[in-house]
């Protein structure tokens, strides 16, 4: 057997080991090992694993992972998600649909504290879904905007995405976290751009909130700012290179931490449940970096990535062509699969591919990013609609679907604004290096 | 039986065409075609430098190209080349060779094939001029091991540590001063659009590269096939070593001729003093080595030799 | 907080039992520990850094060791609850008996990868103790961390084939 037919035997035993409900991380493990096994034998297979997982728990950038997540999980725990939200609330609960578009300011604001979108969309979720229920929301729009606007955890950040894309192609974390902030302001933009069309087009489905005076505005945008602070004290920092990603992870945690003490938010109960669900979404996440850092050394000695790259330039698309068919790969695949498990899955094939036909590492990193969110509320499975499925319980799956349609061709937009302009994603990190 | 090489160095890297392919071919025509080695460049084997050493041990690859440094505790010995003025950077690599065996209480887990050195540690200032030992005093400067920052200590300075990919970003941000690291990271990691002033001159800190294979990949083979790769390795040092000294210089000559930039080279009197400042460290280092039980100072006279 | 849908707690079996519980529960707290660590090594060395402009010299190594405990031990846990991410777009398709030998049948090589692991990391722990590997600056020794993670992979090991022994007992109706 040719190292090729291996590899292709490794893609289609992963996909077997996927189907039997085998955890992402571990199947790559499996396959990496016994591909590697099978290469370079039994001794070199061992080596790798043990080498690789040694090597990449005790990589130091990857840090910021514990300390990224801890940080979001006592903002959540210690309610200053709710703080968010009020704020947001306060100041364009007024406008049509204007609840609907709080939440999804809620949700960019929390995406900055948080790698993650289904953290972002439960978080904000519990907030505002029983607001605009009070107000008469159509349940469409209420939970559409909740489902989209938490995807936004992975675009601005912190983001476990971008973590994710970076081990697996060896760029910058740092630059990867400054490419998506313009795509997530850009993207919170349509979203609330979409909610006004809707509500202008329909004011039943997102009526006006309750008049708020001006000093109480005032009031909840100071109730918020602290959280605000540590946001832009750490998201800032890294900008400016004041500090590296993991020690503004570490900052930011922090500082969070010490808020929720001193405002007394924090017990011992909730504590040590943001503690414990930190510490396991990390093993979680880092049995994937284990898999993925075994598995790739393997795919690359079979030449596979580099085949297919080879045999997509040679069918004379061009590049667009190219992006066109990954995109669409993309798409196809959102409908089953979403979150890290398609990311991936699928970077360490299309990346060689999309460098091959010269595009940007950073630039792609974002795209993906997006397209991996676009599947997270494409039916029939898509992670944050069940999220919010599992809070606002009595409204059908059918009804978040639909209300959710609307958001996903803003992401559309979105997504074809940053191809042809990929000065979005790419100007805050040329600037910063 | 194809040999795998894995170095972490992009597939770009002139080791690849300059050490690896003469050394291949050699061991090939040594041994009819018997041995061969192919090179897996950009860490396809398993990323970062950090690892290689390990790489070679357990066996991932046959042959790694790695820093000894990275693993400093296991080669207290070979790092005393690192030292100021155990060396000359430029002329040394037949005495590094031929002293070599003398390292072979610290090769029980590898066999080494290939050491060389690289062109010595220098300082990279971002804005602070340092043309006498004083200017030196209380900067932040990154060093590349414990060694290199114990002699920054002595010059005054104060060391910090951290990759070498992140010492772009901590310069132009002011989170260090400076670093210390060889002419071929203003090219190789773009320094030199962030460093104004490179001091040089002093006896400084070098580094050192090896190739070394894994145990029972060597055992495996017949004791010629041993010699062809032994001598071919030795020619890899050769070969590593001049490319290196010709990619510093290359180095060096771009960055004088960048406009704003300025290359010190201290007065005699000024090396003077540097050099006297680390004198003591060099002794204490030695010492420290010795005490465990290693012949520290019989190998640093071996390699001084004068 | 997963990207995963809050696991259906089933808390019955070998694999929930309590001195399995005691035991997850203690390795967790110990990787609670490690991050409560971590965090203090970042947020410390960041402000010693800028405040008294003194950088603590070789911070990062004591972070990056302190993360082996960190990870590997919250594994058995995050095994214990389902919660390693998953596929689970195949699952209504492969039916009842599919799900069934699915999952013992990933839970087996899951064993198998992290008796090696842990059989590994052992062995390095040997030669670490033997050969006296430290780490560059601050001199740490490496063998208890490779130690640590023996133990991480051992239990998530555990862990698995106590799964696999309740998805006997269960049948495949256990995977309605
Ligand atoms: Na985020
Ligand atoms: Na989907």
């Amino acid at each position: 057997m040719t190292d090729f037919s291996i590899g292709l035997l490794g893609i289609g035993a992963m996909f077997v080991l996927l189907i039997l409900r085998m955890p992402v991380g571990m199947a790559m493990l499996a396959v990496g090992f016994f591909g590697t096994w099978m290469l370079n034998g039994f001794r070199s297979a061992n080596a790798l694993m043990v080498t690789e997982a040694f090597s990449h728990v005790s990589n130091y950038n990857l840090t910021v992972i514990p300390l990224f997540i801890l940080m979001g999980n006592i903002a959540s725990v210690a309610g200053f998600s709710r703080g968010l939200y009020e704020a947001a609330f306060a100041w364009v609960g007024r406008a049509p649909g204007g609840l609907a578009s709080a939440s999804v300011l809620g949700c960019a604001a929390f995406s900055a504290v948080s790698g993650s979108s289904v953290a972002t969309a439960v978080t904000i979720g519990k907030v505002a879904l029983p607001e605009m229920e009070r107000f008469n929301y159509s349940r469409g729009l209420a939970t559409g905007a909740v489902a989209a606007g938490g995807t936004l955890g992975f675009l601005i950040p912190p983001s476990t995405g971008f973590v994710i894309y970076a081990i697996l192609t060896e760029q910058s974390i740092g630059q990867l976290f400054m490419s998506g902030i313009l795509p997530g302001l850009l993207l919170t933009a349509l979203f609330i751009a979409t909610v006004t069309i809707i509500s202008l087009r329909n004011p039943e489905a997102g009526p006006r909130g309750a008049y708020i005076p001006f000093s109480e505005k005032m009031a909840a945008g100071l109730r918020a700012a602290p959280l605000l602070g540590v946001i832009i004290i750490s998201i800032g920092g890294i900008y400016l290179g004041v500090f590296t990603p993991v020690e503004a992870a570490g900052i930011g945690a922090g500082l969070v931490l010490i808020m929720a003490l001193f405002t007394g938010k924090l017990n011992w109960s909730t504590g040590s449940k943001a503690v414990g669900d930190t510490v396991r979404t990390t093993a979680m996440l880092f049995l994937i970096i284990i898999g993925a850092a075994v598995l790739n050394p393997f795919l690359s000695m079979t030449q596979l990535p580099a085949r297919l790259g080879e045999a997509m330039t040679t069918m004379g698309l061009g590049p667009y062509g190219v992006l066109f068919l990954i995109v669409v790969a993309y798409l196809i695949l959102g409908m089953f699969m979403d979150g890290l498990a398609m990311l991936v899955v699928t970077v360490p094939i299309f990346y060689p591919i999309m460098m091959q036909m010269g595009f940007d590492p950073i630039w792609f990193g974002v795209v993906a990013v997006i397209m991996i969110e676009m599947g997270m509320i494409t039916p029939p499975v898509g992670m944050n609609v069940f999220v919010v499925k599992g809070i606002a319980r009595d409204v059908p799956m059918s009804t978040i679907f639909k209300g959710v349609l609307p958001f996903w061709f803003a992401m559309a937009v979105c997504l074809f604004l940053i191809v042809i302009f990929p000065q979005i994603a790419l100007v805050i990190p040329q600037a910063m290096f | 039986k194809e040999l795998k090489l894995a170095d972490f160095q992009p597939p770009t890297h002139f080791a690849l065409e300059r050490v690896y392919k003469p050394m291949g071919d050699a061991i090939s025509a040594a041994t009819n075609g018997e041995v061969t080695i192919k090179a897996y460049m950009g860490g396809e084997l398993g990323p970062g430098p950090a690892e290689q050493y390990n790489r070679a041990v357990d066996g991932v690859a046959d042959i790694v190209f790695a820093l000894p440094g990275y693993t400093a505790s296991t080669f207290p010995m070979t790092l005393l080349s690192e030292l100021p003025g155990v060396i000359d950077p430029i002329n040394d690599i037949e005495r590094i060779i031929e002293t070599q065996e003398m390292l072979d209480p610290e090769y029980r887990r590898v066999k080494l094939l290939a050491l060389w050195n690289n062109q010595p540690g220098v300082l990279f200032t971002a804005s602070k001029p340092i043309r006498k030992l004083e200017d030196l005093k209380g900067l932040k400067i990154r060093v590349p091991s414990r060694n290199a920052g114990l002699v920054l200590e002595a010059w005054g300075g104060s060391p910090v540590s951290m990759p070498a990919t992140e010492i772009y970003n901590a310069m132009q941000t002011g989170v260090i001063d400076g670093a210390m690291i060889d002419m071929s990271a203003l090219t190789a990691f773009r320094l030199a659009e962030v460093t104004k002033y490179v001091t040089v001159g002093m006896d400084t800190a070098t580094s050192q590269f090896f190739l070394v294979m894994n145990r029972d990949s060597f055992n495996e083979l017949t004791e010629d096939q041993q010699k062809a790769v032994l001598e071919a390795g030795k020619d890899a040092a050769r070969n590593g070593h001049a490319a290196w000294v010709e990619v510093s210089d290359k180095a060096q000559e771009e960055f004088v001729g960048m406009e704003g930039k300025e290359l010190i080279s201290l007065s005699d009197e000024e090396v003077a003093k540097f050099n006297a400042a680390s004198e003591p460290v060099i002794e204490k280092v030695i010492a420290e080595v010795e005490a465990t039980g290693v012949p520290a100072r019989a190998y640093v006279e071996a390699l001084k030799n004068d | 907080m997963t990207d995963l849908p809050p696991a259906t707690e089933r808390k019955q079996g070998l694999a929930h039992s309590t001195p399995v519980e005691w035991a997850v529960r203690s390795l967790t707290s110990l990787s609670a520990v490690a991050l409560a660590i971590v965090l203090v090594m970042t947020f410390v060395g960041v402000i010693t850094r800028y405040v008294f402009n003194a950088p603590i010299l070789g911070s990062n190594e004591v972070i990056q060791l302190v993360s082996i405990p960190l990870v590997m031990l919250a594994l058995a846990a995050t095994a214990q609850r389902d919660e390693h991410v998953r596929v689970d777009v195949f699952d209504e398709h492969i039916g009842r008996w599919g799900r069934f030998l699915g999952d013992i049948f990933s839970r087996a090589v899951g064993v198998y990868l992290m008796y090696l692991l842990t059989w590994r990391s052992w062995v390095k722990l040997g030669e670490a103790l033997e050969y006296n590997d430290l780490s560059n600056m601050l001199r740490l020794p490496f063998w208890p961390f490779y130690g640590l993670m023996a133990l991480g992979s051992a239990a998530y090991a555990v862990i698995l084939a106590l799964q696999i022994i309740d998805l006997f007992r269960t049948g495949a109706r256990g995977r309605d």
